[in-house]
């Protein structure tokens, strides 16, 4: 008798021993005009994704601008609108990163991208008219925020799609941190969050795509509670009749399709709303300038920047970087 | 020493024993660890048609090519062989799941928003592969 409940605790034990494995939990979801996977390990994994689709889909709700009803819809609608303190304060986010980065990152785009429409159905290619016309209803100073009102120039919108994945992943981090979740990371489309280690303690291999071979990788950066965020030409582009390539980015200073000498800029940092920001207005400054900008801003974060030929990053990653021996790039360090 | 000492040489029922809880360990160990998964190699295609699972194919037993086709708002053609996957047509407006073009290591997707199609390789990692892919 003594026997069988040694064997029968032995079992139990053995059981324990299994059921004490972390839990983990992969989810899948289309929104914000882009396609996002969530993996989380903990006790609560399946609670905290669950939890990130929820808060997704309520900040979609507030943030889009093709909503109906949508906070932004309302601010583009004209008009002084008061909204909600969060929504206000990203646009005073977005004013403040449009002053940083001189203008290179900027909401007011709204017009010009909705006359590209390089992201509908219908893109075409504006007339120097056309873009003398809407050029001018660009810049942050039609933006006018009176606490949590904001008021509009007339004729002038918002477009916050290039900061609001920055920010949802900057929520996700939020969740992941108050839920217990010991290791796991949040691909919102462009926009990565990474959350802890790997069971065995070492940091997730998150692989900057190749411009120039979209089925390959230009580098491999190893991140733990970081975000990292890549802008570039080559994601949604279209071509026109003459051959001529517009890509999605547009220039706010000239109101077409930026034509920067950078086929991808990846920003590495403490804040996705940040580097999401960053990441499109280096794109837009160009080697050189984001070179300056970054030295500007060194302790805020990190960079890879890939040109036709050459990978670039900055000496912050060289512990956490790899890329491919004998590969299409030349590899250069910026200090 | 008493005479009512235990005996400590092992029995046939401590035999019997011991293989059950033996059996007991691996078979724990096989459902909390994944042993049931995929050969080392082994690449799982698997689409996903507006969230739902529509095909899950082991590209190491095809023989060929395997075309699989979409039909929703918009038409897609994929192909699948022993070495990878690809949209080879689409008449979606922004094209950028024909542009990612040929992929074929685990944890690659393709990837077409307007008809929310997904087709990602799955299987067992080996070490130094991408945990996700960023841009």
């Amino acid at each position: 008798m003594k026997k069988i409940l040694v064997s029968l605790l032995a079992a139990l034990l053995l059981l324990c021993t299994g059921c004490s494995q972390p839990k983990e939990q992969t989810l899948q979801i289309f929104a914000m005009d882009t396609v996002m996977d969530f993996y989380a390990v903990g006790e609560n994994a399946e609670e905290t994704l669950n939890a990130a689709a929820q808060e997704i889909n309520r900040l979609e709700a507030l943030l889009s601008r093709t909503r109906t009803g949508s906070e932004v819809s309302a601010i583009n609608g004209g008009g002084s609108v008061t909204v909600s303190h969060e929504t206000a304060s990203l646009l005073r986010s977005a004013l403040q990163y449009a002053q940083t980065t001189s203008g290179a990152f900027d909401v007011t785009i709204a017009p010009l991208v909705d006359a590209w429409g390089i992201h509908s159905d219908m893109p075409r290619v504006l007339s120097a008219n056309e873009i003398r016309t809407l050029l001018p209803l660009v810049g942050s100073d039609h933006v006018q925020l009176d606490g949590d009102t904001v008021t509009l120039d007339a004729g002038c919108r918002i477009d916050l799609g290039g900061i609001a994945k920055g920010y949802a992943s900057d929520c996700v981090a939020e969740l992941y941190r108050q839920n217990g979740v010991t290791g796991g990371w949040a691909s919102l489309g462009g926009n990565v969050y990474a959350h802890g280690t790997k069971a065995d303690g070492s940091f997730w291999n998150v692989s900057i795509r190749d411009p120039k071979n979209t089925a390959g990788s230009a580098a491999m950066v190893q991140l733990s509670n970081q975000f990292a965020v890549t802008s570039g030409g080559y994601q949604r582009y279209f071509t026109a009749e003459d051959g001529t390539v517009y890509q999605h980015i547009i220039d706010p200073a000239t109101g077409v399709p930026a034509q920067s000498d950078l086929l991808s800029v990846t920003i590495i940092g403490q804040n996705g709303t940040m580097a999401d920001a960053y990441s499109t207005a280096l794109y837009v400054m160009g080697l050189e300038s984001a070179q300056k900008f970054w030295h500007a801003h060194e302790e805020e974060f990190d960079m890879v920047l890939v040109t036709e030929d050459t990978v670039y990053y900055t000496a912050g990653l060289a512990e956490h970087i790899t890329t491919e021996e004998g590969g299409p790039y030349r590899v250069q360090v910026i200090t | 020493m008493s005479k009512s000492s235990p005996k400590l040489r092992p029995n046939f029922f401590d035999g019997i024993v011991a293989l059950l809880v033996a059996l007991l360990a691996i078979g724990t160990s096989v459902v909390f660890y994944g042993g049931l998964g995929s050969k080392d190699g082994d690449v799982t295609a698997v689409v996903l048609h507006y969230g739902k699972e529509v095909e899950r194919i082991d590209l190491s037993g095809l023989d060929g090519d395997r075309q699989i086709e979409i039909d929703g708002k918009y038409h897609l053609t994929i192909s699948l062989t022993a070495f990878g996957a690809q949209v080879t047509h689409s008449d979606c407006p922004t094209q950028d799941c024909v542009r990612t073009g040929h992929v074929s290591r685990v944890g690659q997707s393709i990837i077409c928003l307007p008809e929310q199609v997904v087709v990602k390789l799955e299987g067992t990692k080996q070490s130094g592969d991408p945990d996700l892919i960023l841009g």
